[in-house]
């Protein structure tokens, strides 16, 4: 299976991208970067010919188009997208800049938009794919300072439910994941103190690693999964 | 390329394989109105599936929306497109 994974320098997108290089022998993995990639070029020589970068900015119709095409002539196919990069900007509302409001919906929501559009045509082709839109649990239980993040993954989820409808028919299911704590560097500003008091939060009192959230993103990836779509799938350690 | 009654019998088994259409293509009249009441009764979705098998099947390319609205109307406005490209 081909797989382009957005987001891949980052902790989640490097711990899916490992998890399916480690579990699936035949796994043909595609890091979408931008101009920060020393860690998915670490990837991609310990995979050397099973995982290989492609230049994408998230956020561009046009590097979208090139980045599918530069895949698709490639392997003939993309099997699988996951639509992994995002960012947060926190701020209270009232205080929140424009652009740490435009920029958020941009890099979690429009990407997701323009990633999906630019896989439907060459899935359809296949009669097969397999969209994973990595969410948030702030989608459903949106803290504080997150009005831009929350909105923004929330209207990943609903796009997932919505487009999953249309393209049913098609062979292609579409799922959304909704990690609460992983440890990722998204976590590493946090102080001990912030920490202790997150985990007491979480029923299992502990943050998930990426390849928790990897091993529901392969399920979803899978041919087995093919009667699972517009779903919603949370991995927090049972906060709800 | 098949032309003529082949092509049209062709077509209709590709709508039927590839929107899984629960009637067999032998039913499908050429003038058929493919959607709307009274005719196939096919939906946007069905339209999209059959506008990337049209390109899979027949090789022809259906660039817009305004182009698709004066193909997709039967398979007869389907064949003749196909028979007229490029």
């Amino acid at each position: 299976m081909t797989t382009l994974i957005t987001g891949a320098n980052g902790g989640l997108g490097l711990g899916i991208a490992r998890y399916f290089l480690e579990k699936e022998p035949d796994a043909k993995i595609w890091l979408g970067v931008r101009a920060n990639r020393t860690n998915a070029d670490a990837l991609a020589a310990e995979f050397s010919g099973r995982c290989v970068l492609v230049d994408l900015e998230v956020t561009s119709k046009d590097s979208w188009e090139a980045a599918v095409a530069t895949i698709t002539e490639a392997d003939g196919r993309l099997d699988v997208l996951v639509n992994n990069a995002g960012l947060h900007r926190d701020h209270l509302l009232a205080t929140m800049p424009d652009e740490a409001w435009s920029s958020v919906i941009a890099a979690n929501l429009d990407s997701v938009f323009l990633g999906c559009r630019a896989v439907i045509r060459p899935m359809m082709l296949n009669r097969f794919g397999r969209i994973i839109n990595i969410a948030s649990l702030s989608a459903i239980l949106p803290p504080l300072g997150q009005t831009n993040y929350a909105a923004a993954k929330a209207g990943v989820v609903a796009l997932t439910q919505t487009l999953a409808k249309e393209v049913a028919r098609s062979g292609i299911t579409v799922n959304a994941v909704l990690p609460g704590y992983i440890q990722t560097e998204a976590l590493a500003h946090m102080d001990e103190e912030a920490a202790k008091r997150a985990k007491a939060g979480i029923p299992m009192r502990r943050f998930g690693t990426p390849a928790e959230v990897a091993a529901a993103v392969r399920f979803l990836a899978c041919h087995d999964a093919a009667y699972v779509t517009g779903s919603a799938l949370k991995i927090d350690g049972g906060i709800f | 390329m098949a032309q003529g009654e082949e092509l049209r019998s062709k077509i209709k088994e590709v709508m039927v394989e590839e929107l899984m259409l629960d009637f067999d293509a032998a039913e499908i009249a050429d003038q058929t109105a493919i959607f709307g009441a009274g005719g196939l009764g096919l939906d946007s979705v069905d339209a999209l599936q059959l506008v990337v098998a049209i390109e899979k099947h027949f090789g022809l390319k259906i660039a817009d929306a305004e182009k698709a609205k004066g193909v997709l109307q039967s398979v007869e406005t389907i064949a003749q497109a196909i028979e007229t490209k490029g």
